[in-house]
């Protein structure tokens, strides 16, 4: 039995210096079982085609230089087993950039977006420091934990370029941001943490723009996790008293709202309560749309009228609520 | 040349080539002391080597730990060949600028009193090595380049620096070009600094990224002046079988055994005290040794084992994650359930630019150059001699990165001044860029580098003698030619990683010449260097550093200069 196999390649080829249009290359290899992905990048490069460009140096998954997308999915090249990958998508591999809009050359991207949103929400430590110090600062291990890895971050970019919401809002500050945000902001040695929470509650940039859907958690090649961090500065924002009611606000109350009273979610209520009665007339074509889908009742909006069933054990949600609780909203 | 008018000419008080602890400590003081500075990398500073760095940061913390201590124990580790001076002055300030480094940010492991954590490692007769997790390199690198970011200092990412410039016994800045466009700029400096990193690639088998091609050492060398003690290289017990990548000393700090093929734990033949935390070249010639002598593991049986599975699995998970997921990814193999093939990987070259204390680049054993420094890996300011200790690494490039910033900020309030650069200071390194694109040869970059690391691994490695370094320097030499007949595939301005790969290649083959040169005239063995022909130390002929120059046709001089002794006489060294 070979160890080898015989696999294709179609690499994404663009030089924004000469080419009007991108197209895609084809290379042939046997690849063995230990090549990682960054080994198919160097054969391309020096057995195939010297012009071949990707961004790389560390070699085992700690600078965050070669994130790119293989056949879709955001990989750290030097990290990732080509074997893996290839009986995934029967040895045949895409390899493009983690953003092909923002491409430069094959796989090298511009990643400005990416440091500007980062450098948006003072990714430091801000806080006197003693240039001569005599002692560390004390930190418990319960203080070490609260980084939930964090500050594991390379900069990859994966769940930046990964994330939906931030190719819909270009002004959203994005996971990898977010999750800086957060590493500062729980550190006990800085003083920034309620101008940070002010910046991500800002609506439209913050967190609140973060739609839920864990395509971060799933690109992250540390695995970090960053929607996690996203939560932790939702909560962090009410429990610090940053919080301001707003659309995004009264969106998340509504939740909680709606869930304390029939222990089900009542879609109207929430759009009212978030928006207000002239709010909910933007969304009257979702709301027909959700009528005839059954999701909702065509007299749900009227105060009046609650026609929401109730959970049978809503006294126990309601004493869940209420224990979970930390924050009056 | 008729390309000097696309010449930029940048003016600053300070330039910094490199940007990882070194180059960034340096710039952070430079720009907090209102110097104008530019910091000069080829990758992003969040990319630089330091960053790789696993195990742990020295500087002795402990109860019943003290300064002397991890004075005696570097300067043992070292072989006697460190200058006693600057190991003093490396362990004096450990404590505080890794409390600094704390109070900066870095988010090092805590012990139960709320204290920076330590772990023992080899070569150390007491626990020292400050860690944050199997990371600790990655966590210093970012707070200080955090704190510098803060701090306002102006970077050139993704500019390649590829000469300097160097008249009448001073620097006055570099020549580097912008990778994204191609476009070649003078950075015209007061005071100039180097902070590149090392040169590991060099050899096959080895464990460091692929930037570190120790560019900065043979600039140095075209311009005549000296690299020292070159032919000291660190081979790391501990590279993963197959790739040469790195699974850091904290695995046997915590507790990991090594294995040889008939279930021996050959360390006690080999270091009966201390066993796998004797100092890593005692430790890589013990491996190589089992490996030659038909007891080793893996494929072709190149490899030993090490054994973590032992130990309480909470030990690796909270302390070792990295490692452990290293060595899934690799080799497929899950630390906690069963054994690691690893070999000895090409680490960390303990020569480089001689400075002295003040990190200020010497001209020879006893002169300066005017305006320059070094520190970090590129540097020789001879704290690790012939053999560094694990963890002494990244304390020397953040303490003597800081240290020659503060230096030179000190140099510029004393009146430090600019001579003016023309755009003719870029014509070497134009012509070098010129040269290399438009070279029609027959050779093929990748396989003149390939023949180059197949050689340095197997005739310059762990063990040597004067028939493999002679075959090596005869291969060098052919390469050197075979070279000047190159074609590379890249013609364009963007992000011309081909043209980059073959001028890397340039300068990898002069600091291997260094290397080889070095370790034929050092008829000893010391440290890191060994010389089966030559199988002691000795203290009589090579209680030296070695001076190397080379001229413009590649051939290298030698001139031998002093050690620094002090409080610790040279004895025979045993763990």
């Amino acid at each position: 039995m070979s160890n080898t196999r015989k696999v294709t390649i179609k690499a994404f080829r663009f030089n924004a210096e000469t080419d009007y249009l991108p197209y895609y290359k084809h290379y042939e290899m046997e690849v063995g079982k230990d090549e990682l992905i960054l080994d198919l990048l160097n054969r391309i490069k020096w057995e195939h085609d010297g012009s071949f460009s990707y961004r790389r140096s560390c070699r085992h998954g700690i600078c965050g230089a070669c994130a790119i997308k293989v056949n879709g999915k955001a990989t750290l090249a030097c990290k990732q087993n080509a074997m893996e990958l290839l009986d995934l998508f029967d040895n045949e591999l895409v390899f493009e950039p983690s953003s092909k809009k923002r491409v430069v050359k094959d796989m090298i991207i511009d990643k400005k977006d990416f440091w500007d949103k980062h450098a948006a929400v003072q990714p430091y430590v801000v806080a006197d420091i003693d240039p001569h110090p005599k002692h560390e600062t004390k930190q418990s291990i319960e203080e070490f934990n609260k980084f939930l890895d964090s500050d594991l971050c390379i900069q990859c970019g994966a769940c930046h370029y990964s994330c939906p919401s931030l190719e819909a809002n270009p002004d959203y500050l994005g996971p990898a941001a977010l999750n800086a945000a957060y590493r500062f902001t729980i550190d006990p040695r800085d003083h920034a943490g309620r101008e940070r929470l002010e910046l991500t509650a800002e609506p439209g940039i913050g967190v609140w723009d973060c739609v839920k859907c864990f395509e971060c958690a799933e690109a992250c090649p540390k695995d970090i996790n960053p929607i996690e961090k996203i939560t932790k500065l939702h909560n962090m924002q009410f429990e610090q008293d940053v919080a301001v009611p707003n659309v995004a606000t009264r969106h998340a109350e509504g939740f909680v709202r709606s869930i304390k009273k029939h222990g089900f979610l009542d879609e109207a209520d929430i759009v009212v309560y978030s928006e207000g009665y002239l709010g909910m007339y933007k969304h009257l074509k979702t709301a027909m749309k959700m009528m005839k889908a059954g999701k909702i009742h065509w007299n749900d909006g009227l105060p009046w009228v609650d026609n929401v069933p109730k959970s049978k054990n809503l006294d126990e949600i309601q004493k869940l609520i209420k224990i979970s609780q930390t924050h009056k909203l | 040349m008729n390309t000097n008018s696309d010449v930029k000419i940048y003016e600053y008080d300070a330039v910094i080539v490199g940007a990882g602890l070194a180059g960034l400590a340096a710039a952070k003081e430079l720009t907090a002391a209102g110097k104008k500075t530019a910091v000069i990398t080829k990758l992003h500073p969040l990319r630089s080597h330091s960053g790789a760095a696993q195990g742990g940061i020295n500087a002795a913390l402990g109860k019943d730990d003290s300064t002397e201590l991890h004075e005696f124990d570097t300067v043992k580790g070292s072989d006697y060949l460190a200058d006693q001076d600057a190991v003093e002055l490396m362990c004096t300030k450990a404590p505080e600028t890794i409390r600094w480094a704390e109070r900066m940010g870095t988010v090092f492991s805590r012990d139960e009193e709320g204290d920076i954590a330590i772990r023992p490692f080899g070569g150390q007769s007491k626990p020292r090595a400050c860690y944050a997790k199997d990371r600790t390199g990655l966590a210093l690198l970012q707070a200080i380049y955090e704190q510098a970011f803060r701090e306002g200092i102006e970077v050139f990412d993704e500019w390649y620096a590829g000469d300097m410039i160097y008249k009448d016994g001073k620097v006055s800045g570099v020549v580097a070009y912008d990778i994204r466009n191609s476009k070649v700029a003078v950075f015209n400096a007061k005071v100039t600094m180097f902070a590149t990193g090392g040169n590991g690639r060099l050899y096959r088998f080895n464990s460091n990224a692929h930037a570190n091609t120790g560019d900065s050492l043979s600039i140095v060398a075209r311009h005549g002046l000296p690299l020292e003690d070159m032919e000291f290289v660190q081979f790391h017990p501990s590279g993963l079988g197959g790739s040469g990548i790195l699974i850091s000393e904290a695995a046997r700090g915590e507790g990991g055994r090594l294995y040889n093929s008939l279930g021996e734990r050959f360390m006690e033949k080999y270091a009966p005290n201390a066993m796998e935390l004797a100092s890593r070249d005692v430790v890589s010639r013990a491996i190589m040794e089992e490996v030659r002598q038909g007891r080793g593991v893996g494929k072709d049986g190149q490899s030993v084992n090490i054994d973590l599975t032992h130990l309480d699995p909470q030990i690796i998970l909270t302390r070792l994650p990295e490692l452990r997921e290293l060595a899934i990814a690799f080799q497929g193999q899950d630390m906690l359930k069963e054994p690691i093939h690893i070999s000895a990987t090409a680490h960390y070259s303990m020569g480089g630019i001689p400075t002295n204390i003040n990190c200020q680049v010497r001209k020879s054993p006893t002169e300066l150059v005017e305006g320059f420094y070094a520190a970090g890996e590129c540097a020789c300011v001879s704290v690790h001699g012939a053999n560094r200790l694990g963890a002494n690494s990244v304390l020397e490039a953040l303490l003597f990165g800081r240290h020659a910033g503060e230096n030179m900020i000190k140099a510029l309030d004393e009146g430090a001044s600019l001579r003016k650069a023309t755009a003719a200071d870029a014509d070497t390194f134009v012509e070098e860029l010129t040269r290399i694109k438009t070279s029609n040869g027959t050779e093929r970059v990748p396989e003149l580098r390939t023949e180059l690391q197949n050689g340095m691994t197997a005739d310059a490695g762990v063990f040597r003698t004067k028939e493999s370094l002679d075959r090596q320097l005869k291969l060098i030499n052919s390469l050197l030619k075979r070279f000047k007949n190159i074609r590379i595939d890249d013609k364009s301005k963007t992000f011309n990683t081909d043209l980059q790969e073959a001028i890397e290649l340039g300068h990898m083959l002069e600091s291997a010449k260094f290397v080889v040169e070095g370790a034929l005239v050092r008829e000893e063995s010391r440290g890191g260097h060994y010389r089966e022909d030559f199988p002691t130390r000795d203290d009589k002929k090579f209680l030296k550093h070695t001076y190397a120059y080379m001229d413009k046709d590649y051939n290298v001089s030698i001139e031998w200069g002093d050690v620094v002794l002090g409080k610790f006489e040279p004895k025979e060294r045993t763990y």
